[in-house]
């Protein structure tokens, strides 16, 4: 490709080329580094701009040194290129770089390949349904890309401009013929292609970018950064009724080490397993939750959850659902809950250690106010019941901007500021009973969800992340207490955002969350059908045929089956791609002859005239010449000359034609 | 084909007769191929543009016989013949002839320029000025002269054959598109074949056999043959054949503008004359494809920033324009 060619508008293929990179960037650009996503769209803009004013590529040297110096940074930016997004930068950042020696078709060809591949890359982060809406432009734009490169090599011989073909829209509409044309194979793929159990090799646990979920610990702001996240943390179809809305507690991580500042997790809690469980028989509420991957070890559940599915290694002595590695799929389960279960109807020593444990020295008010508390209250209930009512009386206020606390946060907040989050009332509540004396710990979970009636579920987003405390009580165990709803009860009747009536940000309002949670209904669908087709689902594909499992070895067979079918249909299509059928009879059959005549080595085209393509024949063993004069002639009589007789004669002469047949 | 009457509405007399006239111009191809040796495409060419009633271009080198080849033509037509070297000081009036006042009569006489003959050889005509070129031309297109107010009609059949070097362009003012337009066909004679050329070399000096070469058509002839040759068929295939090249002539991949319309109709009348010759009475895809190249070759520029030549962009686009 000369250097001045490339410049015609849409159909220089380097503008495809760039703009297939540049989507296939897309999802990558939010989550790298400011700088680095300056490094990368530096070289597009350079490249673009190169080929609108006729740049010439830079020294060979230079861009040897860019490319080391990015490398540099790159490195210093990840610490090491190992990690599932160093590697991706790594690879959005050279291909950005590629641009600049892309002069030639060769590398250009490169360059599209290899935004395909950085666009598979971005499905080990998401697998959402967009998703494919962006493969299927990235897609399109290479497919374009390629062929306006490959027209215009095959032209560059001629010396002939290539020819433009139809435009921009027939440049797209020729890409998706063309991934039309993969969809059936595609599909015998995703449904036959045999499927492990496990991946095949390790994701790392913490590959992700560690932004999504609840955590081990809980610091003021934890909580309130979920709030602002609208991605959906799970869902979940109720096989019974539902529970009220004020009773959706999901419960996630327990906390119980407080250091002044933090709330943590316990060793024990995290360690010891449950040793009773409610009747999962006798539970009210049966449903399946369909978990996004959150990178996290926690699976949620109601209180107090009965089963312990497959995929968690623990079921906690405080009720947490573990897995062994953090969840980096979509994870379905079966639950059942029981609300009136009793937790721990006697407290072992060790957790009630643990769950009076306080640091010394810290919030000396709150210490003095809860030791008068405890010479008034007859029980430790009427204490908790005083404590509620106190947040309940004085002057506290729900917000999402509280001020920031200092050293002797719980005071600060009691007696001060009096304005937090979820996380603020759970842990001074918790506090304020262990300095009284009574067993408490924070738990962290969601609360709350968003009905869908359209897929009959119950939706779950990050946004509905809450915290509340745990009170032991002797004779009833540890009692859920939710100080917030004491302030707020909206928060637990109608939900956070309500709660607080102050828009999170610009576009936050309440029909389009609305609309967003009707969409939802589709995206579950797309997990249930997509994402959830595993081995299992896979295994048990022809189980309506009374086929109970499918061994790899079936699948395989089965895959080449339907390769070979989807093929077979599709060859006669493929085959006549481009060409439009003929309506006269007369003339299907003379293109059909000369095709014979062509596979047959002759070099006919469909630009010859009846005469050319006599005179082409000539000499050519296996074919008749008086045979060919016939037909030739007639058909030149036929399209060209004033007489139409001997129509019939010709169509049985082109239908009887063969090639290399003795006459 | 039967004799069918021929609309002038001679009677049917044998050397009248429609197969004695084609029989006629066959002699009269053999001889010029006689004296011309080996072109046997460009004289068909050219006997298919005079047959269409059209002028004829040859763009060549000196000394490859395009003189020759006029001289040939005119001398087999038993036509009148003038040829006219285009210098640049050449006037309008040295080729339309001037009005002389007559003392003895006490008026203006017109005496008639070279132009008034049936086949004028107009040589090297990009070298006189465009006033002159344009004089020539204009006859070339109405089919009369007006000179003082009197117009004189010009003799039917008129055949302009005009020569240029495509070379040597030093003080030459080219003819621009407008003008090239008046042209139906340009052709090139190229150099002879090897065998050819010995063949020419050994024979009898050209300027003698054309000497002795006795005339073969009337200008009668060839009116008629020119009445024939419109009459012959075009099937819708063909036409649409021809919107199909016309239309490809309009995209920019090959050349800068593509062909009038005007063309095309010229196009259809030079394939017309052209199917006469071969015999046939119905216009075939071939006889449109081998006139193309000469129809287009002088209106055509090869769109800007590309290397090829005229003939390559024609060649290629006729391979790919298939047959509907």
């Amino acid at each position: 490709m000369k250097h001045g060619r490339m410049r015609q508008g849409l159909h220089n293929p380097l503008y495809w080329v760039v703009g297939t990179l540049a989507v296939a960037l897309l999802p990558q650009l939010p989550s790298m580094a400011p700088h680095l996503v300056a490094i990368t769209l530096l070289p597009i803009a350079w490249r673009t701009l190169a080929e609108l004013r006729g740049w010439k590529p830079l020294p060979t040297l230079l861009r040897l040194g860019i490319t080391l110096a990015t490398l540099v940074v790159l490195v210093g930016t990840y610490g090491n290129l190992l990690g599932r997004r160093a590697a991706v930068g790594l690879l959005s950042l050279m291909l950005a770089l590629k641009l600049l020696e892309t002069y030639r078709a060769r590398d250009a060809r490169v360059v599209a390949s290899l935004s395909l591949f950085l666009c598979a890359t971005q499905f080990l982060f998401s697998q959402g349904m967009l998703m494919v809406v962006y493969g299927a432009t990235c897609m399109t734009g290479a497919l374009a890309a390629f062929a306006l490169i490959a027209r215009r090599e095959a032209f560059a011989v001629t010396a002939r401009p290539a020819p433009t073909g139809r435009g921009l829209l027939g440049e797209l509409s020729f890409g998706s013929r063309l991934m039309a044309l993969a969809v059936p194979l595609g599909l015998a793929l995703f449904l036959l292609f045999p499927r492990w159990g496990s991946p095949l090799w390790g994701v790392p646990e913490r590959s992700l970018d560690a932004r999504t979920g609840l955590s081990d610990s809980m610091t003021p702001g934890t909580i309130q950064a979920l709030f602002m996240d609208d991605s959906p943390a799970f869902r979940a179809d109720f096989r019974t009724g539902l529970p009220a809305r004020r009773d959706l507690y999901w419960r996630g991580p327990v906390l119980w080490n407080f250091d002044g500042r933090q709330w943590q997790t316990d060793f024990y809690g995290r360690r010891i397993e449950a040793d009773t469980l409610p009747d999962a028989a006798e539970a009210p509420y049966v449903y399946e939750v369909q978990l996004e991957p959150h990178e996290r070890h926690w699976l949620f559940a109601l209180d107090y959850p009965a089963i312990k599915p497959p995929q968690a290694q623990r079921l906690t002595v405080d009720y947490q659902l573990m897995t062994r590695r953090g969840i980096t799929r979509l994870t379905v389960y079966e639950m059942a809950s029981d609300p009136d279960f009793i937790d721990s109807p006697d407290l072992r020593q060790t957790f009630r250690q643990r769950a009076l444990q306080l640091p010394e020295a810290f919030n000396p008010r709150t210490r003095e106010l809860m030791a008068g508390w405890r010479a008034e209250a007859n029980s430790d209930a009427d204490l908790v019941r005083r404590a509620l009512a106190h947040f309940n009386q004085e002057n506290f206020r729900y917000t999402l901007n509280p001020p920031l606390l200092s050293r002797h946060s719980v005071d600060e907040f009691l007696f001060d500021t009096r304005e937090g989050f979820c996380e603020h009332y759970a842990s001074t509540f918790t506090i304020m009973m262990r300095m009284a004396g009574i067993p408490a710990r924070v738990v962290t979970g969601y609360q709350g969800g968003w009905y869908n009636e359209l897929g009959n579920y119950v939706l779950v987003r990050q946004s509905d992340a809450h915290a509340w405390s745990e009170v032991w009580l002797a004779g009833v165990g540890w009692t859920r207490i939710d100080p917030t709803a004491a302030v707020a009860p909206s928060r637990v009747e109608r939900g956070a955002i309500d709660a607080l009536g102050e828009r999170r940000f610009l576009l936050d309002y309440e029909w389009l969350r609305e609309v967003r949670n009707g969409f939802d209904w589709l995206n579950r669908a797309w997990n249930d059908w997509v994402i959830a087709f595993d081995a299992a689902r896979q295994s048990s594909l022809l189980g309506f045929m009374g086929v109970e499992r499918l061994s790899a070895r079936t699948l395989v067979a089965l895959l080449a089956g339907a390769m070979g079918v989807v093929a077979l249909l599709l060859l006669p299509w493929l085959l006549r791609l481009g060409r439009h059928r003929e309506r006269d009879p007369v003339v299907r059959l003379w293109h059909r002859f000369l095709q014979r005549l062509h596979r047959a080595g002759v070099p006919v085209t469909v630009s010859m005239g009846p005469l050319e393509v006599a005179g082409a024949t000539a000499g050519h063993a296996g074919i008749d010449p008086d045979e060919v004069k016939r037909i030739t002639g007639g058909y030149l009589n036929l399209r060209y000359a004033s007489d139409v007789q001997g129509r019939d004669v010709l169509i049985r002469d082109l239908k009887r034609f063969r090639v290399g047949r003795p006459s | 084909m039967t004799t069918a009457p021929t609309t002038l509405g001679v009677t049917d007399s044998p050397a009248n007769s429609d197969e004695a006239r084609r029989a006629r111009l066959a002699e009269a191809i053999g001889t010029v191929n006689g004296i011309l040796l080996g072109k046997e495409r460009q004289v068909q060419l050219a006997f298919s543009c005079l047959l269409a009633r059209g002028h004829l271009l040859i763009e060549d080198l000196p000394g490859v016989g395009k003189t020759t080849l006029a001289h040939a033509l005119a001398t087999v037509l038993g036509a009148d013949y003038q040829r006219i070297q285009f210098t640049s000081d050449l006037m309008p009036a040295d080729i339309l002839g001037v009005s002389i006042y007559r003392r003895d009569k006490e008026a203006f006489e017109f005496h008639p320029g070279p132009i008034f003959a049936d086949v004028v050889l107009a040589d090297e005509v990009n070298r006189a000025t465009p006033k002159t070129q344009s004089a020539l031309l204009e006859a070339m297109a109405e089919g009369q002269v007006t000179i003082e107010g009197s117009t004189h009609a010009l003799p039917d059949p008129f055949f302009v054959i005009a020569t240029q070097n495509p070379l040597d362009l030093v003080g030459t003012y080219p003819l621009p598109d407008s003008q090239l337009d008046r042209f139906l066909l340009s052709i090139s004679l190229g150099f002879p074949d090897p065998e050819v050329e010995r063949e020419l070399l050994v024979s009898e000096d050209r300027s003698r056999v054309l000497a002795r070469t006795a005339p073969v058509l009337s200008p009668r002839d060839v009116l008629d043959l020119q009445e024939t040759c419109a009459q012959l068929h075009v099937s819708d295939a063909l036409l649409a054949y021809v919107q199909a090249l016309l239309a490809e002539t309009r995209n920019s991949r090959w050349f800068d503008i593509g062909l009038s319309p005007r063309a095309g109709l010229a196009l259809l009348r030079c394939a017309r004359a052209h199917a006469f010759l071969e015999q046939r009475d119905f216009v075939a895809p071939e006889d449109i494809k081998a006139v193309f190249p000469g129809l287009a070759r002088h209106r055509m520029t090869v769109s800007h920033g590309l290397e090829a030549s005229v003939e390559d962009q024609v060649d290629g686009l006729l391979a790919q324009v298939a047959l509907p």
